[in-house]
């Protein structure tokens, strides 16, 4: 199966085939559910805001313009639905003030595992404003595509170059030992 | 955007693979979904002499009002109700006071046909 697929299971759906919506399902069940397990970092959560994005996919199928890839528009959906989903229900987060006091422990314990770091930088992540948390999920989400990302935000991809920046740059600023001391191990 | 640190670090996710049913209970949804009758449009064919009424006869309350308010400026009583009109006009509750109107009259047009069909 691959998203070649896409049009022709669409097509069959939409002329009243329902079982290939099964093959769309099948096809971006992973992607859709580690996108959201992105947002939410809680497995059981993450397929029930999938299963919420299929729902409404399967509902707007016939709005997809064809003029973009049908998965460019699936994401844009699912975006849509995971925003009102954690709207509903926000993540529970450390306090932004919190990163500093993290990033002291980490940088000072003496052989910090990788766990401890990327868990670190995660939850940095979540705590970063919602306009530059959603531009750096969807950056790493789709392999450092900007156009990708930018597509699933609905967005410009300026306006997403522009809001990654700031992103990164906030996250360096609240976590200054651990990401210098990131950069200074790489480096030997 | 050159990768670095703290691309790696992002670029480390974790791989969730989907429960065993998590695409038969989105198939279940989904036929949910197909098999429950469309939801009813709204009547708009059968509302629209009612609700052209009701928008002419707002119309023609406002301009039957206007001229007789110059009328009625002559008595204490109408002093006090033109006062009145000329503050609910200041602070803009006229408009929430006739959008209220509007939406409750909407309302129970709505209920009234409901209760028909």
């Amino acid at each position: 199966m691959d998203a070649r697929e896409d049009p022709d299971d669409v097509d069959r759906v939409l002329a009243g085939d329902i079982s290939a919506f099964e093959r769309i399902v099948h096809r971006w069940q992973g992607p859709l559910i580690n996108l959201a397990y992105r947002f939410c970092r809680d497995r059981s959560r993450a397929e029930d805001m999938a299963q919420e994005a299929f729902l409404r996919v399967y509902r707007g199928l016939k709005n997809w313009r064809r003029d973009a890839a049908f998965s460019s528009w699936m994401f844009a959906v699912a975006m849509n639905t995971y925003r009102t989903e954690l709207k509903r229900m926000p993540e529970r987060l450390l306090p932004f003030e919190n990163f500093e006091v993290l990033d002291a422990v980490i940088a000072e314990s003496p052989a910090p595992n990788d766990g401890d770091r990327d868990r670190a930088v995660r939850r940095a992540v979540s705590a970063l404003p919602e306009k530059y948390k959603e531009a750096l999920v969807l950056f790493y989400f789709h392999e450092m595509d900007v156009t990708a990302a930018a597509k699933s935000l609905g967005l410009p991809e300026g306006t997403v170059k522009a809001r990654l920046s700031r992103g990164r740059k906030i996250l360096r600023e609240k976590l200054p030992r651990f990401l210098g001391e990131l950069r200074l191990e790489e480096a030997q | 955007m050159k990768p670095d640190d703290l691309d790696r670090v992002l670029l480390r996710e974790t791989e969730i693979v989907p429960s065993s049913g998590f695409a038969r209970s989105v198939m279940a949804a989904v036929r949910r979904e197909a098999a429950a009758p469309p939801p009813i449009p709204f009547p708009w064919k059968r509302a629209l002499p009612g609700l052209t009424a009701f928008a002419v006869a707002i119309v023609l309350a406002f301009r039957e009002t206007a001229p007789s308010a110059s009328s009625l400026a002559q008595s204490h009583w109408a002093d006090g109700v033109l006062r009145m009109v000329g503050e609910v006009q200041a602070t803009g509750a006229g408009w929430a006071l006739l959008a209220m109107l509007m939406t409750g009259a909407g309302l129970k047009l709505t209920w009234e046909l409901k209760r028909r069909w």
